[in-house]
């Protein structure tokens, strides 16, 4: 059922090893017609599998054994399961490992399986989906003006995404409140679709008095889970509720060399409990190696000492692998970013940077500053965690409290859903 | 410019008098009593001001300064403090005091944080206003501030709404140096294209920050273009650095950063050279001259007045209740 040119280079095993080449086909095992009953001795209890007395009613023509010899790794798509199927009194082999080889031999490798059923082809086919329909990452920027937050989410995905560019004003004047402006752009890589969106917040920081400037920012991420949650909590639902969730949010530290300021960890104290938040140093060409490892040090102790937990929280390490990889990032953040658009050549190469009249500071590479290691992390990485751990955790803190207050929320109580009566 | 005085001997001549020789006199006694001046610093943490002032006078004035946190910080208050270091170049002795301004635009809410810096350059004002009307007039301490550095940050689109808020609460009591800090954040077009937009905006909201005095009509052509280039500079562009670093076989105070080194010293990374001429080589006694001529005048004059009102206030006020008693 699945085309030979389906097959994702992910499962092409590899052909050094022993472990026979697999497609992605029907849960029906592969064997020779001349395979008899199973001897008693086979663990392999008789399942409609189509084990022993050939109970197979149509074998798929991909269901042809390979001929004798063939270490099973054959890698032309298109071949059956592994190579064991060929022997003669051997049962259907498990599709694991190179046994089956020579007599008839009870159980191989002691695996419960009957077979290959195909189980692993969920990844595939979640991913051919996933290429089909695009996935939503949306992502908000907050910090004062001039910190450069415009110019990094351009250079982080490559593309001109910021406000800045949907046409905005270069310079606009600073507005007296806080605003919120979301921009949403399509960009593909690779096959892959996804609808960013940057959420930006002009007017942070930028006034004389400031207190409570985090108020719109907060009242936005909320609005955005209510809106999710009036879709949930839908009589009749969209297929694919649209997803306008903060997943993460970039705080722009100022990079003074002194430490946090004190919006900073009343911004990052209020807002950490409701969405992703990632501090990073903004403009970090202002600061010189040593200058940038004290700044750090300083900065995650204020804020450890502030009670903040900044993405990846500690409390949400899956496993031991997750709390080993997170460490890592937790112990090298906030990363000390420059961003650029501007192209300049450097050793015969073209790179991003900004050129001064001491040197061009190179963004991505990693010895001048750390831009290369936020952009791995943020997206080669974490990008469906940030996402996971927002509907998991976030949305479902947000939504537990809601349904807690005033007795919770009707499915009927939601206008919408008059409609869906009829 | 300062030409150098050529003392001639001219006692030949009947005519010659010899008062040519005053400025010299002067000169000499000056040295021998010594200059003083008080500068003052203001501008939000982290813009490097302690680091500028250490370049600028090469001395280490912050050396047992504690950095507080966030956290110790939302307490404080805008405060004011005061280090005086005396230094000799030559045998030319300057007192030279630094006054800082800690705390200031550090707050969440900074609505007024000005005022405290206000009030202390009033206070100097008052105290010499007094000093000068007294008895005593041989010993007067001189603590008026004769210019202030205010910094504002590389990292706006120009000016912020509390530098805006800053100058125009003290362009009236004390001359107004604007610098563009930690301007080795910028390329130089982004320092050209920052350095115009402040301009703009200075003039814009009508900031009167100090004025160089037009240079005379016979000075040389070099200096009128020194004097324009000057002009055209401000905001200065600095940078500063505490350390020394190795730049192409030469030791110069500068900034070590992988892609480069920044010297502070050369006029083409940064504006550091021309605020220090300014400052200390060409500008201190008119920065001091305009001071005591307009900024405490204009105190003097208006204490004055306000003085004056109150005593017809209450002399008026004397004279009702008195005519209200024979009633």
């Amino acid at each position: 059922m699945s085309k030979t040119e389906d097959v994702p280079n992910m499962l092409i095993s590899d052909m050094r090893t022993e472990i026979p080449f697999v497609r992605p086909k029907p849960a029906v095992p592969a064997k020779p017609p001349n395979v008899g009953a199973p001897s008693p001795s086979s663990p392999f209890p008789p399942q409609g599998l189509g084990v022993g007395g050939g109970g197979i009613s149509a074998p798929p023509p991909s269901a042809i054994p390979v001929p004798i010899g063939s270490h099973g790794g054959s890698h032309s798509v298109g071949h059956g399961i592994g190579h064991s199927v060929s022997h003669a009194g051997s049962h259907a082999a498990p599709h694991s490992g190179g046994h089956g080889h020579g007599g008839s031999h009870s159980s191989s490798g002691g695996s419960t399986l009957l077979g290959y059923i195909g189980i692993d082809t969920i990844i595939e086919q979640m991913r051919k989906k996933t290429m089909k329909t695009g996935f939503d990452f949306n992502i908000m920027v907050v910090g004062h003006s001039g910190l450069g937050k415009s110019t990094l989410v351009n250079t982080l995905f490559k593309s001109q995404v910021s406000r800045r560019s949907a046409g905005w004003a270069r310079d606009e004047k600073i507005p007296k409140t806080v605003e919120i402006k979301a921009v949403s752009h399509v960009i593909e890589e690779g096959g892959v679709k996804m609808k960013l969106t940057v959420v930006d917040t002009p007017g942070f920081g930028d006034q004389i008095n400031n207190d409570n400037c985090w108020e719109p920012i907060s009242k936005y991420i909320n609005e955005q889970y209510e809106k999710f949650l009036k879709e949930e909590v839908n009589i009749t639902r969209k297929k694919r509720i649209p997803d306008t969730r903060v997943h993460c949010c970039l705080y722009f530290i100022s990079p003074t060399g002194h430490s946090l300021r004190q919006l900073d960890t009343e911004f990052m104290k209020r807002l950490s409990h409701s969405v992703n938040i990632i501090p990073v140093i903004a403009k970090a060409d202002t600061l010189t190696i040593e200058e940038r490892q004290e700044f750090k040090q300083r900065v995650r102790k204020e804020l450890e000492m502030s009670g903040i937990e900044f993405y990846p929280q500690k409390e949400f390490d899956d496993d031991m692998e997750d709390k080993s990889d997170n460490d890592k990032i937790r112990e090298a953040m906030p990363f000390a970013v420059v961003g650029s658009d501007k192209e300049y050549q450097v050793n015969g190469k073209r790179v991003l940077g900004r050129k001064t009249a001491w040197g061009i500071v190179e963004v991505e590479n990693p010895n001048h500053c750390e831009f290369a290691q936020l952009r791995d992390f943020l997206i080669r990485s974490h990008l469906q965690d940030l996402k996971e751990v927002t509907h998991n955790i976030h949305y479902e803190t947000y939504r537990a409290k809601r349904l807690n207050e005033n007795g919770g929320l009707h499915p009927i109580s939601s206008a919408d859903t008059q409609e869906s009566n009829l | 410019g300062s030409s150098t005085l050529m003392y001639k001997s001219h006692d030949q001549d009947k005519e010659y008098v010899g008062f040519a020789t005053l400025p010299n006199q002067v000169h000499r006694k000056s040295v021998k009593k010594g200059f003083d001046f008080t500068l003052m610093v203001a501008g939000e943490s982290g813009l490097g001001k302690s680091t500028l002032v250490n370049s600028l006078f090469l001395t280490d004035l912050y050396k047992d300064r504690k950095l507080l946190n966030a956290e110790e910080r939302i307490t404080q208050t805008v405060e004011i403090t005061k280090h005086t270091v005396d230094i000799e170049e030559k045998g030319v002795k300057l007192k030279l005091t630094i006054v800082d301004t800690p705390g200031f635009g550090d707050a969440v809410n900074n609505t007024e944080c000005w005022k405290s810096v206000a009030d202390y350059i009033d206070q100097q004002f008052e105290q010499y206003f007094r000093d000068e009307s007294g008895l005593n007039r041989k010993n007067i301490q001189d603590n008026r501030v004769h210019c202030c550095l205010y910094f504002i940050s590389p990292f706006g689109h120009g000016l912020r709404p509390l530098d805006v808020e800053f100058m125009k609460a003290l362009h009236e009591k004390v001359n107004i140096v604007p610098v563009l800090a930690k301007a080795d954040t910028l390329t130089p077009g982004e320092v050209k294209k920052k350095k115009i937009k402040i301009r703009e905006e200075i003039e814009q909201y009508g900031i009167k920050i100090y004025q160089f005095p037009d240079c005379d009509s016979d000075e040389d052509e070099d200096f009128k273009q020194q004097d324009h280039e000057l002009k055209e500079s401000i905001p200065f562009a600095v940078i500063g650095s505490n350390t020394v670093v190795e730049a192409k076989g030469k030791r110069v105070r500068g900034r070590l950063y992988p892609w480069g080194i920044v010297e502070v010293e050369n006029p083409a990374h940064c504006d550091f050279v021309k605020l220090r001429n300014m400052l200390v080589r060409t500008h201190m006694q008119d920065l001091k001259d305009v001071t005591r001529e307009t900024h405490y005048e204009n105190y003097r004059a208006q204490c004055i007045q306000s003085m004056t009102r109150m005593v017809v206030k209450e002399r008026n006020r004397k004279y009702a209740h008195a005519e209200g008693r024979e009633k």
